[in-house]
């Protein structure tokens, strides 16, 4: 019998997972696989809440500038504009035409991903770490992640399958609204509160387009193996770690 | 004699403008969303051409708590709530 979901988490199953508005074997397809996420979705989500009350316990602003270090190198120029452009040359030219829309989503994705590196820079702004957000270029803190799941390039080279991507929005960008919503849930500090909600629409959006992608384009055994292998990528045990900037703590891992 | 639809509508003060109704609205042919130009090329759903309640994909994709509203009562309708998203109303995509 399986274990029950954390709350949160079957919150969001029941507003946004299960939902549908299609039929057919892409819907099948997502189902099989969110049977998969939901252990690290429970995970992910039972950390995040403790990590949340952890540093709402905590004394002065040094958690606040960790999160949003973890969330600048996540969500910043490099993460952002890299990744996200190496998404759009994931469709070939000649394929174009049938993923335009797909394109479309992952070029608007680009600029909402830089805005949330934005919404970091402006915690380390208003909190007094830095003067001005070109100081963080010079830190690689703010710059270097080790979160595989996140694709950075060499992990979305492997990975180039058009519709490949949608696993990562499915996946991943699940954890961030989880990570978000625990977050809320557990911190009352404005700062925080302010980037979180800033940004949590947008991420809810991300896995959207993940969740349509599979519904709606993942309809043969062709169109699926390159997005299940991205799947069996993202599931392995060092390739997903809920980052900081979501709540978890560096020691805690995923 | 066609099913009887219900007027929807978006409510700007919730949506994002991330415009996944439209292509979601497109993509099933029913290209009911539609950009305004007048006032801030928002998007806008056509009553003439919603299919609503007989089809309700849009809902399913829309990632706005109360971004889209049954236009006489105000009801939310994001996160969709569970009567209507029955299977009746899925579209088919496939082979099953």
């Amino acid at each position: 019998m399986p274990r029950p979901n954390h709350p949160l988490v079957q919150q969001f199953m029941d507003a946004w997972v299960t939902p549908t508005g299609f039929s057919g074997p892409g819907v099948e397809f997502r189902m099989r696989m969110t049977a998969r996420c939901l252990p690290i979705w429970n995970g992910a989500t039972a950390r995040a809440v403790k990590g949340g009350e952890a540093d709402r316990r905590l004394a002065g602003d040094d958690w606040k500038m960790e999160r949003a270090l973890a969330g600048y190198a996540l969500e910043g120029p490099q993460m952002s504009i890299k990744q996200m452009s190496t998404q759009l040359l994931s469709v070939p030219m000649d394929q174009q035409a049938r993923y335009i829309d797909l394109q479309r989503m992952r070029a608007r994705q680009i600029w909402d991903e830089v805005k949330h590196g934005q919404l970091n820079a402006d915690v380390l702004l208003r909190g007094g770490r830095i003067k001005r957000e070109d100081e963080l270029m010079a830190s690689v803190e703010a710059n270097a992640q080790d979160n595989l799941a996140y694709f950075g390039l060499t992990s979305m080279f492997a990975h180039l399958h058009p519709l490949a991507r949608a696993a990562q929005n499915y996946f991943v960008e699940a954890i961030a609204c989880l990570g978000i919503t625990a977050t809320l849930a557990a911190i009352d500090d404005p700062l925080i509160r302010h980037q979180m909600k800033s940004q949590q629409a947008e991420e809810l959006m991300h896995f959207m387009e993940g969740k349509y992608q599979l519904d709606a384009y993942c309809l043969t055994a062709e169109e699926q193996r390159p997005v299940e292998e991205a799947f069996d990528f993202l599931l392995k045990p060092w390739a997903t770690t809920m980052n900081p900037a979501f709540g978890a703590r560096r020691e805690g891992g995923a | 004699m066609p099913p009887a639809t219900i007027p929807i509508r978006i409510d700007h003060e919730a949506c994002t403008e991330c415009r996944m109704c439209y292509v979601v609205c497109r993509e099933i042919d029913v290209n009911a969303v539609y950009v305004a130009p007048e006032p801030r090329h928002r998007f806008e759903i056509d009553p003439a051409r919603c299919l609503y309640p007989g089809c309700t994909a849009c809902l399913m994709y829309c990632p706005a708590p109360g971004s889209i509203v049954e236009a006489a009562s105000g009801r939310a309708l994001v996160p969709p709530p569970p009567d209507v998203w029955t299977p009746d109303r899925r579209v088919p995509r496939g082979i099953a």
